[in-house]
């Protein structure tokens, strides 16, 4: 797992419902190994915070009503007020108060929460870093020996094969689509389960925002790849049910 | 930051390989290049001379993804991978293991064309194909492939 000089270490954490892998390179194999630990413990905070699945969780309780938000953990003020920025910036089609049950900010949660941990890496000093859980990627630096990442996008119908690939260098990939864990998003303008798109990616610098968009653009479709576009740094592709594609300008389908 | 990107235009069958030749590219506001063919790390983490000529294996180590665990054995003849198989696949439920069945296989072809795992990670990834190539990535890097 060493290179000449750098070491990278990899680690695989069950958190927040989904196994998360960090992928860190740093001079020092000790040191990434214990900045891994001190991310990893970030991320089981930030669930225990901020998890729907579980029923005694603050966010949770904020959902039922029965936690005042001035109560409540600094981070689920953090959340909730990027979720009213995403409602904004997807143009509605990203809602968590649309929500059936209450609000539910699970789909910039993840995000949110894997971002909080590259930061935790960023911070330990680590040059390189990758955090991908579930197919939401936050990227540090670039890996030893390339000028920057390669994230695969799954294919949305062969399990065995990518549709396409993203170089980045910083910053965050994300993809919502039905076909890893069966249909689960809800449309905020009907409450119901809905999914115009086999796979909606969203790449930009944060990744709470990017989760978020491409949780829009999973049910929202062409729209908000509309909305999308008039985002500065941040981009999309879409490959809709009938396996048609776009994507925005800084995307280009050859 | 400004994406630019190609899409594979192939059919999609060798895509951790072949669609690499597509590749949808992040990159400071530079002017948007397109990036045709498959393509390799710009710099080599280790020089050619210190690769031994001959045929050598190496294990990766066990993964652990969403539905079970599996490691990747990888044979390379100098820089060439001539065979990349699984060891140790272990899954938990009936899904995964069809799901398994039909993965390993295509990610070995996968391998076997691009002569090196090339992808970091997989958005919306299914936890199979990350796992076998972190396994493999590792495997290699023990090669100083």
């Amino acid at each position: 797992m060493t290179t000449e000089v750098l070491a990278t270490v990899r680690h695989h954490e069950e958190v927040m419902g989904t196994v998360v892998s960090f992928e860190v390179t740093n001079a020092d194999g000790a040191r990434s190994r214990d900045a891994i630990a001190r991310a990893c413990r970030r991320l089981h905070e930030l669930d225990a915070v901020l998890s729907l699945w579980i029923p005694e969780s603050p966010m949770s309780r904020v959902r039922a009503g029965v936690l005042p938000l001035d109560a409540a953990p600094p981070e689920i003020t953090e959340v909730l007020t990027l979720c009213r920025g995403a409602v904004a910036l997807s143009e509605g089609w990203f809602d968590p108060w649309a929500m059936p049950g209450g609000v539910d900010p699970t789909g910039l949660a993840k995000g949110w929460a894997l971002e909080q941990a590259i930061a935790v890496l960023a911070e330990s000093g680590c040059e390189a870093a990758m955090c991908n859980g579930g197919g939401d990627v936050a990227l540090l630096g670039a890996p030893p020996g390339s000028t920057s990442w390669r994230i695969g996008i799954q294919h949305p119908w062969r399990r065995d094969a990518l549709a396409a690939a993203i170089e980045a260098t910083a910053g965050a990939v994300a993809t919502s689509g039905s076909y890893e864990r069966g249909a689960h998003l809800i449309d905020p303008r009907t409450g119901e389960p809905a999914l115009v798109a086999a796979s909606a990616t969203v790449v930009g610098p944060s990744l709470a925002i990017a989760d978020a968009l491409a949780t829009a653009l999973a049910v929202g479709g062409d729209p908000v790849l509309d909305a999308v576009r008039r985002l500065d740094g941040y981009d999309a592709y879409l490959i809709r049910l009938d396996g048609s594609e776009a994507s925005t300008e800084g995307i280009h389908l050859a | 930051m400004k994406l630019r990107a190609v899409k594979l235009r192939a059919a999609l069958m060798g895509s951790t390989a072949a669609g690499f030749a597509a590749v949808l590219a992040l990159h400071g506001g530079a002017t948007p290049s397109v990036a045709v063919g498959p393509t390799r790390s710009p710099t080599p983490t280790t020089t050619p001379s210190q690769v031994p000529s001959g045929t050598r294996s190496a294990t990766g180590p066990i993964e652990q993804y969403g539905y079970g665990k599996l490691a990747v054995t990888v044979t390379v003849k100098g820089h060439a991978i001539t065979d990349v198989h699984v060891v140790g696949l272990q899954t938990a439920e009936q899904y995964s293991q069809s799901l398994a069945q039909q993965v390993v296989p295509m990610l070995r072809n996968e391998v076997l064309t691009a002569q090196s795992a090339q992808v970091n990670g997989i958005s919306g990834a299914t936890y199979t194909a990350q796992a076998y190539l972190t396994s493999l990535q590792a495997a290699l890097d023990t090669l100083h492939v």
